[in-house]
């Protein structure tokens, strides 16, 4: 994944276009702004996930891709050709629809092969490819059954065949995996993932399920209000959120006001204390900030007892024991709670009400306005 | 101890054995209705349509199965024309109401209530009063009749009231809604995401209407075509008002037969040759469109 500046080439890596451009693609519904002015490239190969909460605009971007909807303005390119303006019909993309949307008048086979009938492939041909990919979706068999008689992961699994099958240069996937229960979740997480190994074509695939899109995403742009918050692998959009926001969206932290000090050194204050970050992570002419810490982040540890760098004084407030792992709540010098996660290998438990020195490591650190 | 759980398995069993009774309960006031109302008069009509004799001298039962072949030699050519008009106001009234219903459903918006109001309203108004307005309207000095003579679709001393097309004209207006109301409701149930999908698989909109939207539609189609032409070939109003005796049809002759004739036997044989007919024309048709995979 790349972020080119706007208005910089139409190329990725290797001079290869973009598997999908999107240049200041908006798109307005009546006065609501849904999209807005949004540039976004994906290169090839890639499993690429638009996480965001409901109504952030994951959808609606999706959908332009897929030509369902129109942008009100910008451009949309496949593979370097401009399709802004074609009909979903002419554009080399399919989709997994979010309730799957199989014909439930025709067979597992020829939802399959729908596609491959409207492009007049033959028939020798359609019966081969309808095997190949049932198989890549381990539903062989399955050919004379209606969707009706399939569970729901199974008509997912199909919908994903019936999609894939026409070997598209992308595919879009709209929630795919909202309607399955957690467990089957899980495994399709993994199934997907091996998928789009296997055939090597772009995945779009929008959630609002951030752990879903750190399971599977090579790269994850995190939407808000129409707009893209934060575009990385999930280590780095996790590991440095760079905004409230996305560090909210993406698992839990622990935010504190603090102020710059040193911008060069990394040095900010909390308080009276001060405390180290990586100094790349502090956005430059910011006085003022917030700094982040993820709860597993966070070692407790008895007074007196830490070298780290950043420390912060505090006492339990609360225990909470979860098998692998021990949350705490703190009540820190600062006057604000923090929470603190600590895994079960041995080391010493804390009760309600003792005196402890929370530390963490600069690396460990974000920034966020 | 013992006695109590007794008791208590005794008190579970009985409201099992209540809760199992429930459907049949519900079920009563229906099966009661039919009986009455249907299957009672059915088995009368049946009794009736094998009996000998006459008004004067009394009707006797005498497994006279002669009434059938009589009625269907003698009036033949009602049967044909009423399966003729009743299959062409079919027709005619599906191929107005699937783009209306196709309209209201997919283009309605908040006015689809509205819509479908308007598409009842006529039923506010009495079948006879209706049919009667429509004997008006295709009066010979009437703006119909003039409008076409005008563009000459009809010839200069040709007429429209006491002809066939009237007839077929009429019976198509009346069932309008019946055809209307099945359609609309199978393809307003369509997911938006259905015709999408096929977009999605290279399906332009015509390939996604005959491949998609099209066959979801069909128990809309089916029960439509049903609902319109069981009723159309039965129907005696449309010809008499807006025909002539030549273009009755046998609901006409049936009519006329119990109320006038009081050839009691022969009309119910002829009420029986005509539903025995119909049934021979809906069940291969039924069969072949296959809605019972859709309905599943």
């Amino acid at each position: 994944m790349t972020t080119p500046e706007k208005g910089k080439g139409l190329a990725g890596v290797a001079g290869e276009p973009f598997a999908v451009e999107l240049r200041g693609v908006t798109k307005r519904f009546g006065d609501v702004v849904a999209v807005d002015s949004l540039d976004l490239t994906v290169d090839e190969n890639r499993f690429f996930a638009l996480l965001g909460p409901s109504g952030c605009g994951k959808t609606t971007t999706l959908r332009m891709i897929g030509g369902f909807d129109e942008p009100t303005e910008g451009t949309i390119r496949l593979h370097g050709e401009d399709v802004t303006g074609r009909k979903p019909y002419a554009r080399p993309v399919n989709t997994v629809f979010q309730s799957y949307a199989l014909f439930p008048h025709l067979s597992i086979f020829e939802n399959v092969a729908f596609g491959l009938r409207r492009q007049k492939v033959g028939d020798a041909d359609v019966k081969r490819r309808v095997g190949e990919t049932l198989e890549l979706v381990q539903l062989t068999g399955m050919e004379r059954r209606r969707p009706g008689q399939l569970s729901g992961g199974q008509q997912q699994r199909i919908a994903l065949a019936r999609a894939l099958i026409n070997h598209p240069k992308v595919l879009l996937l709209d929630e795919p995996l909202g309607a399955l229960d957690l467990k089957l979740r899980k495994e399709m997480q993994i199934e997907l993932k091996r998928i789009q190994n296997e055939v090597g074509i772009t995945f779009i695939h929008v959630t609002h399920d951030q752990e879903e899109a750190m399971t599977m995403a090579d790269s994850i742009a995190v939407m808000n209000a129409g707009h893209i918050e934060r575009l990385g692998t999930p280590h780095e959009i996790y590991e440095d959120p760079q905004s409230s926001f996305v560090a909210s969206f993406l698992g839990s932290s622990n935010l504190v006001e603090a102020a710059v000090v040193d911008l060069a050194r990394g040095e900010l204050a909390i308080g009276t204390r001060r405390v180290h970050v990586i100094p790349e992570r502090v956005p430059a002419g910011a006085a003022q900030v917030k700094i982040g810490v993820r709860p597993e982040k966070l070692g407790v540890h008895s007074p007196g007892e830490t070298t780290a760098v950043n420390t912060l004084m505090g006492t339990i407030a609360d225990v909470s024991f979860i098998g692998v792992s021990t949350q705490y709540l703190v009540d820190t010098e600062l006057g604000t709670s923090m929470a603190a996660v600590q895994q079960n290998t041995g080391g010493r438990r804390f009760s309600p009400g003792e005196q402890i020195t929370l530390a963490w490591a600069p690396e460990h650190t974000f920034v966020v306005r | 101890m013992t006695d109590g759980t007794a008791t208590r398995s005794a008190a579970a069993a009985s409201a099992e054995r209540r809760r199992r009774r429930v459907p049949y309960l519900l079920l009563l006031p229906g099966g009661l209705w039919l009986a009455f109302f249907y299957i009672l008069p059915m088995l009368q009509l049946a009794g009736t349509s094998l009996k000998s004799g006459s008004f004067a001298g009394g009707y006797r039962f005498s497994w006279e199965f002669s009434n059938y072949g009589a009625g269907f030699s003698d009036f033949s050519a009602q049967f044909l024309r009423s399966i003729a008009y009743a299959g062409l106001a079919t027709l005619i009234t599906f191929v107005i109401a699937y783009p209306l219903a196709y309209f209201i459903a997919f283009r309605g918006g908040r006015y689809k209530n509205l819509l479908l109001v308007l598409v009842i309203m006529p039923f506010l108004f009495p079948f006879l009063l209706r049919t009667l307005a429509w004997k008006i309207i295709l009066a010979d000095d009437g703006f119909v009749v003039d409008t076409l003579k005008a563009i000459g679709l009809v010839s200069h001393n040709g007429r429209l009231l006491a002809t066939g097309t009237a007839v077929v004209a009429g019976i198509a207006y009346n069932f309008l809604p019946f055809m209307t109301l099945p359609l609309y409701v199978s393809l307003e149930k369509i997911e938006p995401a259905m015709v999408e999908a096929a977009h999605d698989l290279y399906a332009n909109p015509r390939t996604a209407f005959r491949k998609v939207t099209f066959p979801l539609s069909m128990p809309g189609v089916v029960a439509g075509t049903l609902l319109t032409l069981i009723p159309a070939a039965g129907d005696y109003v449309n010809a008499q008002l807006l025909g002539t005796p030549q273009q009755s049809m046998i609901g006409n002759v049936i009519q006329s037969r119990f109320l006038l004739v009081l050839d009691y036997p022969v009309a119910a044989a002829l009420s029986f040759t005509l539903m025995l007919a119909i049934l021979a024309m809906i069940i291969p048709y039924i069969r072949f469109t296959g809605t019972e995979d859709l309905v599943a």
